[in-house]
């Protein structure tokens, strides 16, 4: 099995939607340690960067956080690779610096350990799940991900 | 139909009786005055026919009962009190089941004298400082002596002591349960400290009850609270961890859940102990949900709200020194605080972000104390070093240990306090050990992961902290020789023996969910170079757990003589309270 084929994707999707998709546009890429401005006690400030890319497609790398569950329609990105699930426990002891990646509708993502590359459109602003009650701060509504 | 009957009777007597549960449990012991709630709980009920719940023979007035599910019938009634003796609770239950009786027995120890003795009775400790590292077993107290005063090269012999084990008035060996394990966790050692009580894993100075809510337990008056009620103390919370973690919750906050953050934040403003000091990390949980980064779930914000009830605000070590105020609210971080070796060492952008003005656990102190000592009444102050824990869980024991040296000075500081202030007691324990153990030295030249760099016996010489040190006086990790420490509870991981200036995780997930879910060694970690180890938890374990090893408990001061020996956790609470002289069943 080739490496790359570990992030198969589930569903229907040809391969050339994904070429299709993902080289339409020219994508700025975002770091996590760009993702936020000042962090202060009364919580914490997007970075102009982020503010200014909100809405537009973006690509970022880091790693996927322990997952909820084995077929995955959304998951959290982190700057290093975490042994902490941030949907299994309400004690976790969760950085502030977290992507929520979400997939696109019907289409799934099986969990890795790889390094990541995700892209897909920016959105910024605290946004709760109502079905896991996960708040997330900033998330990427994935059109690619792939094995860093 | 004769026979009939009889058959009837035998069914009816066959059928499984009723389950009893009564709380406070068998076996508890309180000091007078303090308040609990009393439940009873019958479950498997069939056809509830009358209870009978008496104390001490007498009629249990004031109870409200409730039927929580089809099958369970349970009174409750809140805020109950005793005089000093033996007591008993007793209930007979009936339903169709047939009869069932339970009784708990409580005992009530006298605190300070009774009767004429009284009158010329004055309380040993008008003050109680009591420093809880999280996760001080007597090994991991040994580590740090062993990295700030490491033995003479030439002979052996010590250069030193930690404060908090020099000129002792007492000592003690703690020992750590739970009510419903031999093992133990932060939030319910917390708990016996605070109320002298054995408390279920996950829960802060509650009893169990059949219902989901976690907000609606049983609860168990703290120390602080009657400390408050019935003297009229002041009462601090320090802590370096987020400030609704356990240990600072334990004295100001009841719950179910460790976990229920929210109500844990709110309690400390509205609850019955209201401390007048509170210095922690952990802004998240005091700052509105309409607030990126917060971990509320509405609008309150206790920053602002702290200040309205008379609390002075402060977010830097800079703003703490320079505070004044009566009463002092301190977020100094929206998470932990880092460690001190993060903060005054390494001081890595990634970690310290735009934190970089957090004040160390004896500026927190020094300030708590200095605020509190207003009150003639006198104070109770639990400084907590909170994350010596927190890095014990992911084995990297250099920050923890340095974590303990952070906490030294602290309480070095306390006992020059207590000098011109001969009527405080100093206490210094743990509320958990961690399987931490020193083995070895290691020769850091050979760089990081190397077996044959690890010497034992003879072989292990001398390590050489201390021959550079920091702004602070401490000793850098970094040096040639160093200590090999481990820790005997492990998931698979990879061991460098030497620390990192960027924590990392020792596991990450092994990307699968379920039943297969579990971790691997931080291939980070490993790239360092570094010797592979199998782990012996659970492979659902993701990093080193709460051992059941003793602590260390030492005293300086007034009423020390109450710690020593062996002894269990919830004596702390008792030893306090004798050496405070607290009898609840009056209101100051």
């Amino acid at each position: 099995m080739n490496r790359r084929t570990i992030l198969k994707l589930l569903g229907a999707a040809p391969v050339s939607w994904w070429l299709n998709r993902a080289s339409a546009q020219a994508t700025a890429t975002v770091k996590f340690s760009e993702l936020y401005g000042r962090v202060t006690v009364r919580g914490v400030e997007y970075s102009s960067k982020l503010k200014a890319l909100s809405g537009q497609k973006v690509t970022m790398s880091g790693y996927m956080a322990p997952p909820l569950k084995p077929k995955l329609d959304f998951f959290v990105l982190t700057r290093e690779p975490m042994a902490t699930c941030p949907f299994c426990t309400t004690a976790a002891d969760w950085p502030a610096d977290i992507v929520l990646v979400i997939m696109p509708d019907g289409k799934e993502l099986e969990p890795s350990v790889r390094g990541l590359t995700v892209t897909g459109r920016l959105d910024v602003g605290v946004k709760k799940d109502d079905e896991t009650g996960f708040v997330s701060l900033v998330r990427l509504y994935a059109d690619r991900v792939q094995s860093a | 139909m004769k026979k009939i009957l009889m058959t009837a009777l035998l069914l009816s007597a066959s059928a499984s009786a009723a389950k009893l549960q009564v709380y406070p449990y068998d076996g508890a012991q309180f000091v007078p005055g303090q308040h609990f709630d009393l439940r009873i709980e019958a479950e498997d009920v069939k056809d509830f026919k009358d209870a009978v719940i008496t104390l001490d023979g007498k009629a249990v007035t004031g109870l409200v009962k409730t039927t929580s599910k089809d099958t369970s019938v349970e009174w409750t009634v809140r805020a109950q009190s005793l005089g000093v003796g033996t007591h008993t609770l007793s209930v007979t239950f009936t339903d169709a089941g047939g009869p069932v009786t339970k009784t708990a027995k409580w005992t009530v120890a006298a605190t300070r004298p009774e009767g004429f003795q009284s009158l010329f009775y004055k309380p040993k400790a008008k003050n109680v400082i009591l420093f809880i590292a999280d996760g001080l077993g007597w090994n991991t107290v040994n580590a740090a002596k062993l990295v700030a005063y490491p033995y003479n090269p030439a002979n052996g012999t010590p250069t030193g002591k930690l404060a908090m084990e020099t000129g002792l008035s007492s000592m003690a060996t703690v020992t750590t349960s739970s009510f419903d394990s031999a093992l133990a966790d932060s939030a319910n050692t917390a708990s016996s400290i605070a109320t002298g009580q054995k408390i279920q894993v996950n829960a802060l100075n509650v009893y169990p009850d059949n219902t989901a809510d976690t907000l609606d337990n049983p609860r168990v008056e703290t120390i602080t609270a009657m400390l408050k009620r019935s003297m009229g103390k002041s009462v601090g919370l320090v802590s370096s961890a987020f400030g609704t973690d356990a240990t600072p919750a334990a004295f100001a906050s009841y719950t179910r859940r460790r976990g229920d953050y929210q109500a844990i934040a709110d309690q400390y403003f509205k609850g019955d102990v209201k401390p007048d000091v509170l210095l922690i990390g952990g802004s998240r949980d005091f700052i509105p949900s309409t607030a990126p980064g917060s971990r509320r779930k509405d609008t309150t914000d206790w920053i602002d709200g702290s200040q309205k009830l008379g609390y002075q605000f402060v977010s830097t070590r800079t703003e703490l020194n320079a505070a004044t105020g009566s009463k002092l609210f301190g977020l100094f971080n929206i998470d932990n605080i880092p460690s001190y070796l993060d903060r005054a060492q390494y001081k890595g952008k990634e970690t310290l972000g735009d934190f970089t003005d957090m004040p160390f656990l004896w500026d927190s102190t020094k300030k708590a104390v200095e605020t509190l000592d207003k009150n003639p009444n006198g104070f109770f102050l639990m400084v907590e070093a909170g994350m010596v824990d927190k890095y014990e869980h992911p084995l990297d024991w250099q920050r923890a240990v340095w974590d303990v040296l952070e906490l030294d000075k602290a309480v070095a500081w306390a006992k020059d306090y207590a000098k011109t202030h001969p009527d405080t007691l100093i206490l210094v324990t743990a509320d958990h050990a961690h399987s931490l153990s020193v083995y070895g030295g290691y020769d850091a030249t050979k760089g990081p992961g190397k077996r044959e760099a690890v010497g034992v016996y003879e072989k292990a010489g001398f390590p050489t902290y201390g021959d550079q040190r920091d702004a602070n006086g401490f000793p850098l990790p970094e040096t040639s020789r160093t200590y090999a420490v481990g820790f005997a509870a492990t998931p698979d991981y990879c061991e460098t023996y030497l620390g990192r200036p960027q924590f990392l995780d020792p596991t990450v997930s092994n990307g699968k969910t379920g039943a297969e879910a579990g971790f691997v060694p931080n291939p980070k970690i490993c790239a360092e170079g570094a010797v592979q180890r199998i782990g012996n938890l659970d492979p659902a374990s993701a990093q080193g757990v709460h051992t059941a090893d003793p602590l260390p408990l030492f005293a300086f001061g007034p009423g020390a003589e109450n710690f020593s020996g062996v002894i269990d956790q919830t004596e702390i609470f008792f030893g306090i309270a004798r050496a405070m002289g607290l009898d609840a069943r009056t209101n100051k």
